[in-house]
């Protein structure tokens, strides 16, 4: 096409004298262009026009439709000598993977300067969340509030134990990190956007798949320890690694990873009804940041049970249309859902006259979403303290004493240095256990579930001298197990394991809470009293910290009040009882003898 | 200890002359007691693993087949390999906690102490030589055993070691027995009638006076043990696996299943350059043969709680401990039998009256039965796995009837309760 183009030219310039049969010939240039001048799609422009590199790396395939390499070329993204024809000036400052961070604020800036600056202050960018809470925990620092992250201690040569342990269990996950750095079999991460955005490898002329709908196993590389949130979700928890039953003479429910074991159990409603994948609720501000640099994940997260559930619909902004364009799956409407939060459009949330639609990102399937009811159980004031997740997550990952151990002589990978050097550490634990997570007053001083995070019991091996240390601590987040049904009246309100006491046996005696604990620490080696899985005493003092200002175990007013309705649920086990629309005022005819109860 | 050995040497010496010549009428009803004869073990073993009318001994268990084709063929080499070296004619492995004289002597020692006969009453380590792990014995100390990986093999000592490993594992220390704490032994309670069988010890031979306030009429038919004892080792779904090739590297951090041999094998085998062929010994036979058992739980829990009617019509505890999963790989690396956990139909499984020695302060309150999701709830889809859990073919007892469950959440039980509560307040 292009030479009969430039021939076309060639012939008008040629010939002045013949304007007319060279404007004939060049309106029917253009007649031709246009008639063949494709839709969209592959291969509409001849590869030729934009870089030399196409020379060698013949055929080679787009990234996505977005960036098509026909248009986009080589040399925008990798940078490199465009013009020229051999290989060692072309690729001369070119860079292989320009999605990691470095390249992104020089490359990918050139088009998403914004996202790439939103990601590099966000949380899994910087990691401060985690190592400020490793320091804090650890008795390093004072304050929850410090925004120390990876690229403070990546050029300090000393480090402390909590960085130590960071550099080396932690860093791994940095959403930047080298991705040449894992080894053969290891599950690979990092590699700045592409960690996230890559959806499948390249090799040849293949390159490599890009996407923003992310699959849930992307999430999953890195969301699979700690409070392994990726895994409960697709109802993965992770077992005491006996691997059985045995299958072909052979372990079976390996993970991915090969070294861990799991069990099934009941995955989110959200991923067994709907098959939604975490980006369907995480939005883009909520993962990648907002621009802002936050503490903790809480503060950097967008999305709330509520925004879908009982969401507020606005018309349609310029950054809804577009990701809706983007998307390309769902149908257009002028009426989306807002977060509360960040008022980040959800659009695949649409309200169609009085039903409330929702669409699967990835591949645009259309549900019905329920909005919350206003029945009692949601809109009684005695829960109005409770998380949804309080009631709604059966289960919880609680991995109880972790037990870390630290030789100073020994050797490991560091991942923030990315070389070997001294210091090794090994993780032992104590017990694991699913059944009626612990509650306790949450991040957001409402009433959420808890599990140990982290109970580390340390054993430094330091020259020919034995140290111990440890710091106990639980923490409130959203399992991401929920299911429809709630968890039982009594499970919350006589149950110990719920309560913070622990597992062991609770009753009432002569109006006073009573509780014998099962686990004996002392006897076991720990280097405390209380029992490992008692967040409180049933006289209300806390036994182990929180990483958090406002989280916390309940005290004794708040344990006593939980058991003291039990009393009343024994018979009224229901939220539509009566008794419960005014509570304090049914207790005070109770007491004063003006009702029929116990008669 | 010393002294032990010296009198256990002395007494081997003497063993066939000395004691039989004095004790005939006990040796006699010793051999037909249960202690000698595992037959409760055995039989219940046998027929859940597929074998018809199984009515054999210690004493008369076949040998190991020589084809094995099935479940059924596989279960005399289990019990010959993997459970019976508890039996009191077997030399015990030494691991610690599990050393033990033979016979008479395996129970008995201080018997004679520089030429003066004293009455050997049983000391409890005797006892627990055997009666260990998840067996009714260690819970009884407060001791629940861990899980086999490596990674459970914490917290370190104050010397920077690994926890001391008794019984061939590690333990977690959980309440102990009150008649424990109070310096009761074993014997304390169980006599030498009780030890051979001919009359059970119960909680009223010593509590003849109970309180008549605490323990209402609606509760009489519960055992004593049901509301009394703190916890139990309730195991879940034993996977076990006879393999007849060496392939060890991947039981790297699976060399600690409870089998002191097993242990050192695996030690041994994961050490060496050569390969070593996998062998074990047959303990009734005292002969090493091809072959090694591993095995593997699903989990395990202490704060379980089931409940049955036992054959005398108490309300008793209930706990899985025979439910397996078999498999078996020849020598030629062919699977003979894969995963197999049932047999026409029904699963190979058993579930036992459960009298742990876990005794509390107090009692459990009303609710961990009355409102415990694994009695009460039908669906039993609130935790998970619990397809497993579900009591099925229970030996000695019959499950909970509908009626009995309704009752356990009728009005009449809310009232009781709410009263209760209330005059507690």
């Amino acid at each position: 096409m292009d030479d009969i183009l430039y021939l076309g030219f060639s012939v008008l310039k040629r010939y002045n004298i013949l304007r007319y049969i060279s404007y004939l010939s060049f309106f029917l240039l253009i007649f031709i262009t246009i008639l063949y001048y494709p839709k969209g799609g592959k291969g509409a422009i001849k590869k030729e026009s934009v870089d030399q590199c196409v020379v060698c790396h013949k055929d080679m395939s787009s990234m996505d439709d977005a960036h098509q390499v026909e248009i986009f070329g080589c040399a925008v993204c990798h940078g490199g000598n465009r013009w020229a024809t051999n290989k060692k000036d072309a690729h001369r400052f070119m860079v292989k993977n320009p999605a990691r961070l470095e390249h992104a604020s020089i490359f990918c800036s050139k088009c998403h300067k914004e996202i790439v600056k939103r990601v590099s202050k966000s949380l899994m960018n910087t990691q401060s969340g985690i190592l400020n809470v490793l320091k804090y925990q650890w008795k390093e620092s004072n304050s929850l509030n410090s925004t120390i992250g990876i690229k403070d201690i990546r050029k300090s040569k000393q480090s402390s134990l909590a960085e130590d342990h960071f550099r080396k269990m932690c860093a791994a996950c940095h959403i930047d990190q080298d991705e040449k750095v894992f080894d053969k079999g290891m599950v690979k991460r990092g590699g700045g956007c592409s960690d996230c955005h890559r959806v499948s490898k390249g090799s040849g002329n293949k390159h490599a798949k890009f996407s923003t709908k992310i699959p849930t196993k992307n999430c999953l590389k890195c969301h699979n320890r700690s409070n392994r949130i990726g895994l409960s979700y697709i109802g993965v928890f992770e077992s005491e690694g006996y691997g059985t039953p045995y299958k072909n003479g052979n372990f079976t429910h390996k993970m991915s990873d090969g070294r861990r074991f799991y069990y099934k159990l009941p995955a989110d409603i959200h991923h067994t009804k709907a098959g939604l994948d975490c980006i369907d609720c995480h939005t883009e501000k909520g993962v990648m940041g907002d621009g802002r640099v936050h503490k903790h994940m809480e503060d950097a997260e967008d999305i709330k049970c509520k925004d879908c559930h009982k969401a507020k619909f606005k018309k349609i902004d310029t950054l809804g249309k577009k990701l809706l364009y983007l998307n390309g799956n769902i149908t257009e409407s002028n009426i989306i859902a807002y977060t509360r939060k960040f008022s980040t459009p959800l659009y695949n949330i649409q309200k169609d006259n009085n039903t409330t639609l929702f669409y699967r990102k990835i591949d645009g399937k259309k549900f019905n979403l329920k909005q919350m009811k206003d029945k009692p159980y949601h809109s009684l004031l005695i829960h109005k303290r409770l998380d949804c997740s309080a009631c709604h997550s059966q289960w919880m990952p609680s991995c109880y004493g972790c037990h870390e151990v630290y030789i100073k002589k020994g050797k490991q990978f560091d991942w923030v240095s990315k070389r070997v050097t001294k210091g090794q550490w090994q993780e032992f634990r104590s017990f694991l256990r699913w059944e009626h997570p612990s509650l306790g007053i949450g991040y957001n001083g409402k009433i959420m579930p808890f599990a140990p995070g982290c109970q580390v019991v340390g054993t430094i091996f330091k020259d020919k001298m034995v140290e111990k240390f440890h710091s106990m601590a639980m923490a409130g987040w959203d399992p991401h197990t929920t299911q429809l049904k709630s968890r039982s009246c009594e499970d919350c309100h006589f149950n110990p394991a719920s309560l913070g006491l622990g597992r062991g046996h609770l009753d009432i005696k002569n109006g006073k809470i009573v509780f014998e604990p099962i686990y004996d620490s002392n006897a076991s080696g720990m280097p405390f009293s209380y029992p490992i899985d008692a967040f409180v005493s049933e006289e209300g003092k806390q036994f182990q910290s929180t990483s958090r200002k406002r989280a916390r175990s309940f005290n004794k007013s708040e344990l006593y009040k939980i058991v003291e309705a039990y009393k009343c649920i024994i018979c009224h086990n229901s939220y539509d009882d009566k008794i419960y629309k005014d509570f304090n005022n049914s207790k005070k005819l109770f007491y004063s003898g003006k009702t029929k109860c116990l008669k | 200890m010393f002294k032990i050995a010296v009198i256990f040497l002395f007494s081997i010496s003497l063993f066939a002359k000395s004691c039989i010549d004095c004790h005939q009428k006990d040796a006699n009803r010793c051999k037909h007691s249960i202690h000698y004869t595992l037959k409760k073990a055995i039989n219940i073993t046998r027929e859940i693993w597929g074998v018809k009318d199984s009515n054999v001994t210690y004493q008369t268990i076949p040998l190991s087949k020589k084809s094995l084709k099935s479940v059924s063929d596989l279960v005399d080499d289990f019990l010959r390999r993997k459970c019976l070296k508890c039996h009191v004619s077997i030399k015990s492995s030494g691991e610690r906690g599990m050393k033990r004289g033979k016979n008479c002597l395996a129970c008995h020692t201080k018997h004679q102490i520089g030429g003066e006969f004293k009455k050997s009453k049983t000391p409890m380590k005797k006892c627990l030589s055997c009666h260990n792990k998840e067996f009714i014995g260690t819970d009884y100390k407060g001791l629940f055993p861990k899980d086999y990986d490596k990674s459970y093999r914490a917290p370190l000592t104050k010397d920077g070691f690994f926890p001391p490993q008794k019984y061939g594992i590690d333990f977690h220390h959980l309440s102990q027995d009150i008649h424990f704490k109070k310096g009761l032994t074993c014997a304390s309670c169980h006599s030498f009638k009780d030890m051979i069988g001919e009359k059970k010890v119960q909680c009223i031979d010593c509590h003849k006076q109970i309180a008549k306030k605490n323990h209402p009429n609606y509760h009489k038919n519960i055992s004593c043990v049901a509301c009394h004892s703190s916890w139990g080792v309730y195991s879940y779904e034993l996977s076990v696996f006879r393999d007849d090739i060496a392939d060890y590297k991947k039981w790297k951090n699976l060399t600690l299943q409870e089998d002191g041999y097993l242990k050192n094998f695996l030690k041994r085998a994961l050490k060496s350059k050569k390969k070593i062929a996998p062998k074990m010994p047959d303990w009734v036979l005292k002969k090493m043969k091809r072959g090694i058992w591993y095995s593997g739980y699903r989990y395990r829990r202490w704060e379980d709680l089931y409940l049955a009617n036992s054959k005398d019509g108490k309300v008793v505890l209930i706990r899985p401990l025979f439910q397996y999963r078999i498999s078996y790989r020849d020598k030629n690396g062919k699977m003979i039998v894969d995963d197999k956990s049932g047999i026409a139909g029904k699963k190979i499984e058993g579930w036992v009256p459960y009298y742990p020695h876990t005794i509390g302060k107090y009692a459990k309150s009303c609710e961990e039965c009355h409102v415990n999701p694994l009695i009460m709830d039908k669906n039993r889809k609130t935790q998970g796995v619990l397809s497993l859990k579900k009591p099925e073919n229970i030996i000695g007892a019959k499950s909970l009837t509908k009626e009995q469950i309704e009752k356990m959440s009728s009005k009449k039980y809310k009232l009781i309760r709410a009263k209760m509560f209330f005059n507690h307040y």
